[in-house]
């Protein structure tokens, strides 16, 4: 038995680790959806590898486009690695502080 | 890199190739170029047929917002807090699952199986989700509400109950986190694969080939990294886990 602060610390260290080391280790590959989506499109065969640089990003026609402040995970181009981690980071503290504010106000509302 | 450029398209497929995009693909008005995506995003499907899933999710999101309220006492939260920060954190983590093809974990069933109930994975998918498409561009903003009914409603009713039946059977709440993840995780993409057909971005059968093929796969690792977590969780922290299935869990 680990007490709470000891067990957010050590949630939290993972989770950062995790992302750091994704930023290095991660596979490059398209993930399952990508994947379909360049099977379908006889871009690939179903075990085979996968295009080059062929991670999709779709554009469509009559569907809708927005623009992330941190897109793919990064700072942008200039970015490089060093703004992956800091993208990274930030999006872990942010969900810690998001997933602990909402649910302290969601208990704080029924008492 | 994400600057997209708005392509007028034909209604036929096609396909073209410029210098700056190895990767240029067009099929039923979808224009893949290189990028980084991982959930459905705003140009697989049109907006009506998001709107739609949107309601759906709402609805959901209101039962785990009641879920929240009710049955999530403040002692849960820090396990709350951690589980958005680590699903966050494994879904961002691409793992290669050969055929030039790569995985990220979902964490649906993880989530309502510590939490102990399908809702909070509702509730922490969606959180996740949210974060993912308004602040990284990772999944679309139309199609959130898909997203959200696959990973987190989908996933989370399929690993929670097949987890509780799984485990009444055969009383190994590792094993039973691990079969329950994998189907967590194979259930979602095949209703991905029909959403996507439906939206004209994927034919039937060889989306549902494709998508079923690559997360039986990406599956296993969900199962194992699932299992894993469970029992740290489980040793670590046994009293912030509500893993029974209303019988007494030997720890």
């Amino acid at each position: 038995m680990i007490d709470n602060k000891t067990f957010i610390v050590v949630g939290l260290v993972l989770a950062i680790i995790i992302g750091v080391t994704a930023v290095f280790l991660a596979s490059g590959d398209p993930d399952g959806l990508e994947s379909a989506a360049l099977y379908v499109q006889d871009e690939k065969t179903l075990t085979g590898l996968s295009p080059e640089d062929g991670d999709p990003e779709a554009v469509g026609t009559g569907t809708f486009e927005y623009e992330a402040p941190l897109p793919d995970y990064s700072m942008g181009e200039e970015g490089g690695q060093t703004g992956e981690i800091i993208a990274l980071i930030v999006g872990i503290v942010l969900m810690f502080l998001l997933g602990y504010g909402i649910s302290k106000g969601i208990t704080s509302i029924k008492s | 890199m994400t600057s997209i450029t708005f392509i007028q398209l034909p209604k036929f497929s096609e396909k073209i190739t410029d210098q700056e995009h190895k990767v240029t693909l067009i099929f039923n008005n979808v224009l893949l170029i290189s990028g980084e995506y991982m959930h459905i995003p705003d140009a697989f499907m049109p907006i009506t047929q998001g709107a739609i899933y949107w309601i759906i999710a709402l609805i959901f999101i209101g039962l785990a917002l009641r879920w929240a309220k009710d049955e999530m006492s403040e002692d849960k939260i820090p396990l709350v807090a951690v589980l958005a920060a680590g699903v966050f954190a494994i879904q961002a983590f691409n793992l290669p699952v050969s055929m030039g093809t790569s995985g990220h974990l979902v964490g649906g069933a993880l989530v309502a199986i510590v939490l102990g109930s399908p809702y909070a994975a509702v509730f922490v998918l969606t959180l996740v989700l949210i974060v993912q498409g308004v602040v990284f561009g990772d999944g679309g903003i139309t199609t959130m509400g898909a997203n959200i009914i696959n990973m987190g409603v989908i996933g989370g009713f399929v690993g929670f109950y097949s987890y509780q039946g799984i485990n009444r059977m055969i009383g190994n709440i590792y094993i039973s986190s691990g079969i329950a993840a994998w189907l967590a995780c194979l259930i979602p993409a095949i209703a991905c694969a029909f959403e996507m057909t439906i939206a004209g971005t994927f034919p039937l059968v060889p989306g549902l080939v494709a998508m079923s093929t690559y997360h039986a796969i990406i599956g296993i690792i969900e199962a194992i990294i699932t299992a894993v977590v469970v029992y740290l969780i489980h040793t670590s922290r046994p009293d912030l886990m509500t893993t029974d299935t209303k019988e007494t869990v030997i720890s």
